[in-house]
């Protein structure tokens, strides 16, 4: 057997210390370290994962604990897939997602092209832009009540300002066709910058030489941009698109400052609905099989999408 | 092709004077090398021809007109990069074809497949075509990026050191295939490079370049046979030119301070006598490291002339070349 260097140096190694003093293996240490680890593991995430499992062919609602608990099967997912109210939550959560996506990326993508356009002062320009990001998402959702107050908001007096329309003619979060919009609004204000910040790794992340090498290939400023600085910075493109999309599939706790779900329902995303189904209806087994379809929703796009992007990487 | 010529170019980064002054016409189907250490501006001479950095001084003519206005498309020039620059998320065929897809040329796609393949064939990479960019070795990439200044027309390539990383074998082979391309085409062509033998082999001109200026230009022979200066002399021949004080021989002109020999100017079996320190066998050659009044000297002998180490062999100049203080040939 050949000697790799990981045996020469367990060979230098005097014979563990703790083994001389409490009669422990080395081995028996490693289990020691990691074992706390695997516990917490398994506590947070993975029984809870199952009982949830278990939980959803169940009629369990978490404020009686003493009843009698009936499994029902597949009742409860039969009742939350035909609902139409559900549908009409992932149909927010769509608009929600696609529509944060798509501006984020746009504005995103064209800031970080400007950023990287060596000019004086930029870095300033960077730590500007990314300052929301840095907020908590609860702040920003309660002060953007304000800003889009009819009366005093700035964003409406913004907006009459540069369309000339009564700044308390409309109300961005009481209305049930601008609300949606109002979300969309506050979680791309908020989250632009990083998408920026990855576009823009992404762009410096591209060689001068191979511009020049364009250059001399007489490439236009347009061919170079699409043949070669699109190509290059779509991975990580699609990596921000990913993050945001996981991110914004689980949003809570800026839209429950900013609208509640509200008006009605309108801006009711999924993982609202789901915590009121949960702790205020307190119907724990229908909420836990609510839960388990978003997860799998959730976990096969995102896997999916995981695989389109490595072929991107692999182009 | 074009002839280029290069009036009174200068180019300094901060304090560093990269170019300085120099002037040269490359003529209209030449193969031109600039021959020179790191750091003597061969690579920035290309750079100001191609339109990729901006001259502090002089100006550029392709064809006759001045291109200090214009761009590097607009210039037309193709060149070779040392690093390569191929276009990592491209396959080879894509790269190959990518200057061809410019819109300026519209060139049809039937003609682009045919002028790839061609490229691929004579560079050896037919089989790679498919492949990514990034799944080459450094000799293949290499290929790549002069294949993609080869399947262009254009007013003159520039190579910068495009033999550099390739094996020995694969040098000499497309040293003789570049040089035959070269021909075929009637190409303009300036080759950057440090290496003596690809100099001397392929070119019809070679620029001698010491810190930006350019010290000496002229055919392979001129610059071997009569190099203006030490320097120059110092570049070409394999060994190098021993230098001598001049005193150490009869006969050096006024003024003379250094002899310059190469192995074809020491004359062996009559004059002082040397020892055999070192004999070096290059098969049909011998190379023989001497000392003569203690200084080195290195030349070329028979394999068959029977020395060993120790051995005392007499030498003497045979029309050398004789230097001045300074350096300066003195003829």
């Amino acid at each position: 057997m050949s000697d790799t260097s990981i045996d020469r140096v367990a060979k230098a190694t005097p014979p563990s210390v703790a083994a001389k003093i409490r009669g422990l293996s080395d081995r028996a240490i490693a289990w020691i370290f990691v074992l706390p680890t695997i516990f917490l593991l398994l506590a947070v995430n993975i029984f809870p994962l199952i009982w949830t499992i278990n939980l959803s062919f169940t009629n369990f609602r978490a404020n009686r604990p003493n009843r009698e608990v009936d499994y029902i099967g597949l009742r409860n997912y039969e009742r939350i897939l035909t609902d139409e109210d559900i549908w009409l939550t992932m149909q927010a959560t769509a608009h929600f997602l696609f529509w944060t996506i798509l501006l984020q990326v746009l504005i995103g993508f064209t800031l970080a092209w400007l950023i990287n356009r060596k000019f004086k002062g930029n870095d300033l320009w960077t730590t500007l832009i990314v300052l929301p990001m840095m907020l908590s998402p609860a702040v920003v959702g309660n002060f953007w009540t304000f800003l889009y107050q009819p009366q005093i908001g700035l964003f409406n007096y913004g907006i009459s300002f540069l369309t000339g329309i009564d700044p308390s003619s409309f109300q961005m979060i009481g209305d049930v066709k601008l609300a949606p919009w109002s979300i969309v609004i506050v979680d791309t204000w908020m989250w632009t910058p990083f998408v920026m910040l990855i576009c823009l790794a992404g762009l410096r992340s591209i060689p001068d030489y191979i511009y020049e090498a364009a250059e001399i290939d007489r490439a236009s400023q347009w061919r170079q941009f699409w043949t070669i600085t699109i190509p290059m910075v779509l991975p990580f493109l699609m990596l921000a698109v990913l993050f945001r999309g996981i991110e914004n599939f689980k949003m809570f706790d800026l839209v429950v400052q900013l609208t509640g779900g509200g008006p009605g329902s309108v801006t009711e995303l999924t993982s609202i609905n789901l915590k009121r189904e949960a702790f205020e209806k307190w119907r724990t087994g229908y909420a836990s099989a609510y839960a388990i379809i978003l997860f799998v929703t959730v976990f096969g796009l995102a896997s999916i999408y995981v695989k389109a992007l490595n072929k991107v990487k692999e182009r | 092709m074009s002839e280029v010529r290069l009036s009174n170019l200068s180019k300094a980064f901060g304090d560093t004077v990269a170019v300085d002054d120099v002037s040269m016409t490359i003529p209209n189907g030449a193969f031109v090398t600039l021959l020179g250490p790191t750091g003597a501006g061969k690579t920035t001479i290309l750079r100001l021809i191609s339109g990729l950095e901006q001259p502090d001084g002089g100006d550029v003519f392709i064809g006759g007109r001045s291109v200090a206005d214009e761009t590097p498309a607009q210039r037309n020039v193709a060149m070779v990069f040392q690093q390569y620059s191929l276009y990592p998320h491209m396959s080879v065929r894509e790269n190959l074809a990518f200057p061809l897809r410019s819109p300026l040329l519209k060139t049809p796609a039937e003609e682009i497949e045919h002028k790839v393949s061609e490229v691929a064939k004579v560079l050896r990479i037919s089989h790679k075509l498919n492949n990514k960019a990034t799944e080459l070795s450094g000799g293949e990439m290499q290929r790549v990026s002069i294949g993609r200044a080869l399947v262009r027309d254009p007013t003159i390539y520039l190579m910068d050191e495009p033999l550099s990383s390739l094996d020995a074998k694969l040098r000499s082979d497309l040293r003789v295939e570049l040089k035959r391309i070269q021909e075929n085409l009637g190409a303009t062509l300036l080759y950057v490079t440090h290496d003596q033998i690809e100099a001397m082999t392929m070119s019809t001109h070679v620029g001698v370049l010491d810190n930006g200026k350019l010290v000496q230009f002229g055919t392979p022979r001129e610059i071997y046979e009569n190099p203006v200066n030490l320097y120059v002399a110092g570049r070409l021949g394999q060994p190098r030119i021993n230098v001598l004080p001049a005193e150490m021989f009869a006969g050096a002109p006024a003024g003379a301070t250094k002899i310059g020999l190469r192995p074809e100017h020491i004359q062996q079996g009559e004059g002082k006598g040397s020892t055999v320190k070192r004999i070096e066998h290059l098969g049909d050659q011998i190379r023989l490291h001497l000392t003569l009044e203690g200084h080195n000297v290195v030349t070329l002998s028979d394999p068959h002339a029977g020395l060993e180490p120790g051995d005392t062999v007499a030498i003497q100049p045979r029309n050398p070349l004789f230097f001045d203080a300074s350096g300066i040939r003195i003829t």
